[in-house]
């Protein structure tokens, strides 16, 4: 952290960090000043003027995202005459607007609405015909742009152009006749797109997965991290239960996290939330037959029980840090061999410079940290002996050559699957069943980069999947600790590089397991 | 040029002749930078073609490294650049207010009566193009139009038919 200078706001004294602009200088104490333009990512453009501020001893009004802060700087912001200048700005924005609020999928996290209610005139007083633009254009990678509705802050422009570096967007023509568009026949083509769609401060992109799903107010926001690889971005899980239908998952959306993935994260990932929804192990088996969870789980225990020392376990890459503790304890209290396995959630050439990894699995790094083995040979060699085969989530499947090899190893022997989703195990094991996915359980999980981050629970799905610790624990008959505390204490003492983490109080933004924590 | 024109295809790749690429080398060593071509550059093309089509944004892109869409932007916000085919003869008429007030209007009527197009129109033989355009800079000697590259001043009725009349 810099040095910290005194300023005063409104005739309020504050402390704020030297060399930054007075937006993001004041956004870190608490203060909103209205930008549409701006983004810390992106950097100033100044196109917007909404940002504009009475300083004193300047020459006129300044734009906030380029003025940095000084010492004993005097900043005016809601005096009336600021107002005022936020007033007419908004006046200008509005006069082709098409004031669609009520059928626009922005209404209620739009930044046009949010500052005409805090500062515009409430009436209009243009007489004139708006200028008609086109709306509900498709420019590929699941973005929908209505030009009628844009403010031409260039958002998106520039985030194509300095950060994917694909420049797919520009804004063509000129005064009332300007708008956003691609190269004719050029559309968006690139892994980040939807990120336009958060960056766009009012309703001029949307995201044809996401709109007119839900209303933004009626959703509820929860911390996680996103599953879809190894660099687990922050994201935040939007939900919502709707009336006589069951809860779920609307979106991802990315959270700002400078340890991790700044302000955005890849459509793949984004898109990722659908698997929370589709395809979901919701049945349990027991002898090939579909029974009630706990006929199954007795069923499983007995087979466990019976080939004490002679079961293999593979758990999940993906789970969390405590549910690998679980299916440790679960392995040694049958005295079975647990396995890490995962090869196949890694995918050759899909990783990038950006946030894109090519490991898929979330939480590699903690079958490190707990000395679990990754190792495909001794998988291999330990399956050749195993009577039982107890498969907690991971699949196996992937790649055409780890599919044929473990179908032919896992035959003849009872495999016990227990899972989130449908993958072809749930149909070919004897004994499967169900638990909860990511949305649904909180724990840990440790990224490629070390960082450790918090995933939170946003459903809860109790009614057929259980957790995946509390299957486990079922599954031992209860002899093993699965509470999130006593397993995370456990933990704490058993791996050095957890030893320091204090479980009640992890950072929003992740913890360094490499030191250099925030 | 209508301000809503998107790029029109050729339907032929562009390639600066040799003339104007022995022009593009010298303006090359001109900037520190090859995106300040941007302007000029769509100024050769035009000189070539008397239009900019898609795939000459496109080349023009290419050649001086930036992304199309930074060409299309700057080629739609000057109306100068041509972003349709244009006849022969691209009448230019002044409809800004000096003119207007010595009679702009009778001017582009009488032309619009003459070659039988309306301003936004190209003639089916492809001879002649009528635009109406904002102020030339032509104060002091309107009513006037640009034909082509020259200016035609303190324009009358009668002087509108002999210039029609001389144009080979």
């Amino acid at each position: 952290m810099s040095k910290l200078i005194t300023m005063n706001v409104d005739g309020q004294e504050l402390q704020v960090e030297e060399g930054k602009n007075l937006i993001d200088a004041l956004s870190a104490v608490g203060i909103h000043i209205p930008h549409f333009c701006y983004h810390p990512a992106l950097g100033f453009d100044g196109n917007c003027r909404m940002c504009l501020v009475e300083v004193e001893g300047a020459r006129g009004p300044q734009i906030a995202c380029n003025t940095p802060v000084k010492e004993g700087m005097k900043v005016s912001l809601s005096s009336e005459s600021s107002m005022n200048l936020r007033r007419k700005v908004l006046e200008f924005e509005l006069i082709n607007h098409p004031l669609d609020c009520p059928i626009c999928d922005q209404a209620g996290e739009c930044k046009l609405q949010d500052y005409y209610m805090e500062a515009g005139l409430s009436k209009s007083r243009m007489e004139v015909e708006k200028v008609a633009k086109e709306k509900n254009l498709d420019f590929g990678c699941g973005v929908v742009h209505d030009q009628e509705r844009c403010v031409l802050c260039a958002r998106c422009v520039r985030f194509l152009r300095k950060y994917t570096k694909t420049a797919e967007l520009g804004i063509v023509n000129r005064c009332d006749k300007a708008k956003v568009t691609t190269f004719p026949e050029k559309p968006i083509n690139n892994r980040y797109a939807l990120n336009v769609v958060d960056i766009c401060p009012v309703g001029a992109m949307t995201s044809r997965d996401f709109r007119f799903k839900q209303r933004v107010w009626f959703m509820s926001s929860e911390k996680s991290v996103c599953h879809g690889c190894a660099k687990g971005c922050s994201i935040y899980v939007d939900h919502n239960q709707e009336k006589y239908k069951a809860e779920r998952v609307y979106r991802f959306r990315p959270r700002e996290n400078a340890q991790v993935n700044g302000h955005f994260m890849c459509d793949a990932g984004r898109l990722s939330y659908r698997k929370e929804n589709e395809n979901r192990l919701t049945t349990a088996k027991a002898s090939e037959r579909f029974e009630a969870v706990d006929i199954a789980t007795s069923q499983a225990v007995a087979l466990l029980s019976a080939a004490k020392g002679k079961a293999v376990f593979i758990v999940s890459p993906s789970w969390t840090t405590e549910q690998m503790a679980v299916a440790k304890s679960l392995a040694t209290h049958y005295d079975g061999y647990l396995s890490g396995y995962a090869d196949g959630y890694i995918v050759k050439g899909d990783g990038d410079d950006l946030l894109l990894k090519e490991d898929k699995a979330a939480n590699r790094a903690s079958l490190e940290l707990l000395g679990i083995s990754t190792d495909r040979q001794k998988l291999i060699s330990n399956l050749k002996t195993a009577e039982v085969v107890v498969v907690l989530n991971n699949d196996l499947s992937l790649t055409a050559s780890d599919k044929r090899e473990f179908e032919a190893l896992f035959a003849g022997k009872q495999v016990i699957f227990v899972g989130s989703h449908r993958i072809a195990l749930a149909d070919s094991a004897q004994t499967v069943i169900p638990c909860a996915s990511y949305t649904e359980y909180a724990g840990v999980v440790v990224n490629v980069d070390s960082i450790l981050q918090e995933v939170t629970c946003a459903i809860e799905k109790e009614c057929f999947a259980r957790r995946p610790e509390q299957v486990m624990a079922a599954l031992s008959g209860n002899a093993i600790k699965a509470e999130l505390g006593a397993v995370r204490q456990q933990l704490s003492a058993s791996v050095p590089a957890l030893a320091q983490v204090d479980w009640n109080a992890i950072p929003e933004n992740g913890l360094n397991l490499k030191g250099g924590a925030q | 040029m209508s301000a809503e024109v998107k790029p029109t295809r050729a339907n032929k790749p562009f390639v600066f002749n040799a003339e104007n690429e022995a022009k593009f080398q010298k303006l090359l060593t001109r900037y520190p930078d090859t995106a300040a071509l941007n302007l000029p550059g769509l100024w050769l093309i035009q000189q070539q073609d008397g239009w900019i089509s898609y795939e000459a944004m496109e080349y023009l892109a290419e050649r001086i490294n930036i992304p199309v869409t930074q060409v299309y932007e700057v080629a739609t916000f000057y109306t100068m650049y041509n972003l349709q085919p244009v006849g022969k003869y691209h009448f230019q008429v002044c409809r800004t207010l000096s003119c207007e007030l010595r009679g702009g209007e009778e001017i582009l009527a009488h032309l619009t009566k003459k070659l039988g197009i309306k301003p936004g129109e190209t003639s089916k033989d492809g001879r002649y193009t009528l635009t109406k355009v904002e102020c030339l800079g032509s104060c002091g000697s309107g009513p006037m139009f640009q034909l082509n590259d020259d200016y035609h001043e303190w324009l009358t009725v009668e002087k509108v038919d002999e210039i029609l009349a001389k144009l080979p």
